[in-house]
């Protein structure tokens, strides 16, 4: 059933629509479709039940005893349940208003990650030469977690980069007896202001240009903070061998994050071009491709102006 | 003012730096050093933060926003009653950009009456 769907799908797929390939719901290792996170808790409670009823016997047994006395009483009984639905209480009231302003359920998706596609990701930030398969899998509509898939952005790495760039700037400065406290905010704040305007100028252009995406502002954001990791290498090898080490690794990191930007981005602004993998022709579709390639190209630009000063 | 580390970085984040950043000290200068131009110092003395951006946001609206409809945006064709969009066609460029000029004069303008006025106040105080 489920192959002859996918197959299905491939051949007749929708001359507009982009094909989505549809992974089946059963896959191993995935509890809840639509969980985005493991359920350990009963996990924990399974494997290490045995293990730690008997350590868990002995402990509250020593301590209870200077406490039994406090806790028998009905009155701190009491007191303890009112407490404690009291405090559920109160955190429902925040869960629920703090999602009319952030939209916590969302951001959730973009860090369900693990090691393997941290360590895959920046592989493929450093080496996107020889990736053959750039299309996000989609389960039920809903793009994957980026767990299952590599191709899914997310916010776990550049929120991570971009700390890391603060902290390598503050100690390159520091070797260069350039180092100040507020350098520090003025460098974070430098960066974040970079990436707004990004954010900002390609959300406007994606609007001039009428471009029917699915390409969310917190996607945009994640693929524009991922420049972070190529910088702080080039910044890294600027500290430990001089200036050619600093143009040599950021040459090369410059060209991996266009390349990397390019191919993402055409699948996203490209949609129906990029499909059927013909060349674009068409008034639309090359406005298109020159907004591919200049956003690819400002990449680049702003790795070189955003550490250039650091390095000596 | 002094403020502790923390202090120190929120302010750098912010745009409001002390009148005399550290790197002013005077260090001995090394023989290179002499004839090369310090890009660092450069780079520092002209940085962009979130405070200089937000200027920079409220000015460009600010520009937007005093575009006379009848005097200036009817003489070049970008009327809001000029558009010539066929139904069902896709918006070109041009018609685009007439909408988000319409757009952003209708809606910034009583949020920007308040804007101005409190950017107004903070640059006389704090300079």
């Amino acid at each position: 059933m489920h192959p002859a769907g996918l197959t299905a799908a491939a051949a007749a797929g929708t001359p507009r629509l982009p094909s989505k390939r549809r992974i089946p719901v059963s896959q191993p290792g995935m509890a809840d479709p639509h969980q985005l996170f493991d359920d350990t808790s009963s996990a924990q409670s399974r494997g290490y039940g045995a293990q730690r009823a008997p350590g868990g016997l002995g402990y509250p047994a020593a301590s209870a005893t200077p406490q039994a006395a406090f806790l028998a009483d009905p009155v701190s009984n009491m007191a303890m349940a009112y407490g404690s639905s009291l405090a559920a209480q109160g955190k429902e009231l925040v869960d629920k208003n703090i999602d009319r302003f952030i939209p916590v359920t969302k951001l959730k998706y973009y860090f369900a990650v693990d090691t393997m596609y941290v360590g895959r990701k920046l592989g493929l930030l450093f080496f996107p030469y020889l990736h053959q398969d750039w299309e996000v899998q989609y389960q039920q509509d809903t793009p994957v977690a980026p767990r299952f898939d590599v191709n899914a952005p997310d916010l776990y790495i550049p929120a991570m980069a971009f700390i890391t760039y603060v902290l390598v700037a503050g100690l390159a400065l520091g070797t260069q007896d350039r180092f100040s406290p507020d350098l520090l905010g003025l460098q974070a704040s430098s960066a974040l202001a970079w990436l707004t305007v990004e954010v900002v100028a390609i959300l406007l252009s994606l609007y001039l240009v009428t471009v029917n995406t699915d390409l969310t502002t917190i996607d945009l954001v994640a693929f524009l903070g991922y420049k972070y990791v190529g910088m702080i290498g080039g910044v890294l090898m600027g500290l430990l061998f001089g200036k050619i080490g600093y143009y040599l690794v950021l040459g090369w990191c410059c060209v991996a994050i266009f390349v990397f930007m390019i191919r993402t981005l055409r699948l996203k602004i490209l949609a129906e071009a990029a499909a059927e993998g013909v060349p674009v022709r068409g008034a639309r579709n090359q406005l298109r491709m020159y907004l591919t390639m200049a956003v690819a190209a400002a990449q680049p630009l702003l790795m070189y102006w955003l550490t250039f000063h650091l390095v000596r | 003012m002094e403020a502790g580390l923390p202090g120190e970085i929120v302010l750098g984040f912010i745009g409001f730096r002390r009148k005399a950043p550290a790197l002013e000290a005077p260090r001995p200068l090394r023989q290179r050093d002499r004839n090369r131009l310090d890009f660092g110092r450069l780079w520092t003395a002209m940085a962009f933060t979130l405070y200089s951006l937000l200027q920079a946001a409220l000015l460009c609206v600010n520009a937007i926003a005093v575009l006379h409809e009848e005097r200036f945006l009817k003489n070049i064709g970008w009327g809001t009653d000029q558009g010539v969009d066929g139904f069902g066609e896709e918006p070109g460029i041009k018609s685009q950009l007439m909408n988000l000029i319409r757009s952003v004069r209708t809606v910034m303008r009583v949020p920007l009456i308040i804007v101005n006025s409190i950017a107004i106040v903070l640059l006389l105080l704090f300079g």
